[in-house]
């Protein structure tokens, strides 16, 4: 059945709209998860605060699990799921320049803006930054056109890589995700702050 | 409980699973309409006659005719060789390792092209390769392989050698062209078969 917009289920219209509702319930996500404190974002890289890596990579092992499990049962076709391209040295210059604006400010360009809606003004500012940084890009453009295009690799899959089948893959994953949560945990006690409060509650059931 | 144990007993069972079961490796949609049209437009899916009265008498073992008819319809007359899967039947399991294979080309006929050309349509869309369908069916067949018109006198040349080739792929399979002529000339059906294949590298550039 799936991906709804290449088998015509739904028109380009309805997908625009199932974008923004997304896209919305993405943000809200954010907010609700403390992403829009430039503390906890930077608390990453200083370890009192691992919440980044734990929301995104349960993201992405539930969205692994998710996919692979609809393909499964027959709900989506994996081989119309747009895998982004990698231009390697694009993707690591690239990743540099977002991780130092990342400490640096205290956001990620999504967090930002989720920032931004509930009136942060450094994140204004930091929004401010990447419009800058959007036109010097584009202007530059033909300065590093060629670093841009250098190293294409296409849109290879870890698990063709390391010769595995997509479900062994992810299995791996999850485990390694779960083992970085557990040093995670360790070490937001490790480097916890007397000035920083972690606003994780237990779950009871 | 804390939170890291939950997501662990969740994540960890599921992952086992999906390590443990074969990749869905099933083609679902194939097509678009878009390209499926495409694919209409330039009539890619038309095998000629004389192409496929050729292989047959070439005994060609990657040929497959398929007859899209009944079964009355194919008890009376069929092409040689030829399996029949009615229309109907088509996307029965039991015929699915024959329109569904990478090795031999099916070639669909009906009475005219409607049905083979709905069994092409519909294996198409299911993502199956290597189906054709017999341009014309098996009435104009019967016009052009068996029953060949004999060009005028003063016809160019390719027209002429068509002919002969027809009318001797037709006397080949059977055709009319053997009831009409085998009294007066006995020896009439070789040469033109030892010349349609000489010729038959050409046409197939065209």
């Amino acid at each position: 059945m799936g991906p709804l917009i290449v088998n015509e289920i739904i028109s380009e219209n309805a997908n625009m709209l199932f974008a923004f509702v997304i896209g919305i319930g993405f943000g809200f996500i954010l907010e609700a998860n403390g992403f829009s404190s430039s503390r906890r974002l930077a608390g990453m890289f200083y370890g009192y605060d691992a919440t980044v890596l734990k929301v995104f990579f349960t993201a992405a092992i539930v969205g692994a699990l998710g996919l692979l499990f609809l393909s499964l049962f027959g709900q989506i076709d994996l081989n119309y799921i747009y895998i982004n391209p990698t231009y390697l040295y694009s993707a690591i210059g690239g990743g540099v320049i977002m991780g130092v604006g990342f400490i640096l400010g205290g956001y990620c360009p999504g967090t930002s803006f989720s920032a931004v809606a509930i009136g942060k003004l450094d994140a204004l500012a930091y929004v401010g930054g990447i419009f800058i940084g959007i036109f010097l890009f584009t202007e530059g453009f033909p300065l590093w056109e060629e670093f841009f295009n250098a190293k294409y690799l296409g849109s290879p899959l870890m698990s063709d890589v390391l010769g595995t089948s997509r479900g062994v893959f992810t299995l791996l994953l999850v485990i390694v995700a779960l083992g970085m949560f557990w040093v995670a945990e360790k070490a937001e006690k490790r480097f916890a702050r007397d000035d920083y409060k972690l606003n994780q509650k237990e779950l009871k059931f | 409980m804390k939170a890291l144990t939950i997501l662990a007993t969740i994540v960890i069972p599921l992952g086992l699973i999906i390590a443990a079961v074969p990749e869905n490796t099933t083609k679902q949609y194939k097509l678009t309409a878009e390209e499926l049209l495409e694919e209409v437009k330039s009539g890619t899916q038309f095998m000629y006659p004389d192409d496929v009265a050729d292989m047959i008498i070439q005994k060609d073992p990657t040929l497959q005719l398929i007859d899209v008819r009944s079964a009355d319809e194919y008890e009376k007359f069929n092409l040689p060789n030829s399996i029949n899967i009615p229309l109907v039947d088509v996307l029965n399991e039991e015929w699915e390792e024959y329109i569904d294979q990478e090795v031999k080309l099916n070639v669909f006929y009906s009475n005219g092209t409607n049905d083979a050309n709905q069994a092409w349509m519909i294996t198409r869309q299911l993502g199956y390769e290597n189906n054709y369908v017999l341009q014309g069916g098996v009435n104009y067949w019967a016009e052009t392989i068996m029953n060949p018109e004999a060009p005028k006198t003063g016809s160019p040349n390719e027209e002429i050698i068509k002919y002969n080739l027809r009318k001797g792929a037709g006397m080949a399979l059977g055709g009319a062209a053997i009831e009409t002529q085998t009294t007066t000339k006995a020896a009439g059906p070789k040469p033109p078969i030892a010349k349609r294949k000489k010729k038959k590298s050409v046409q197939g550039g065209c």
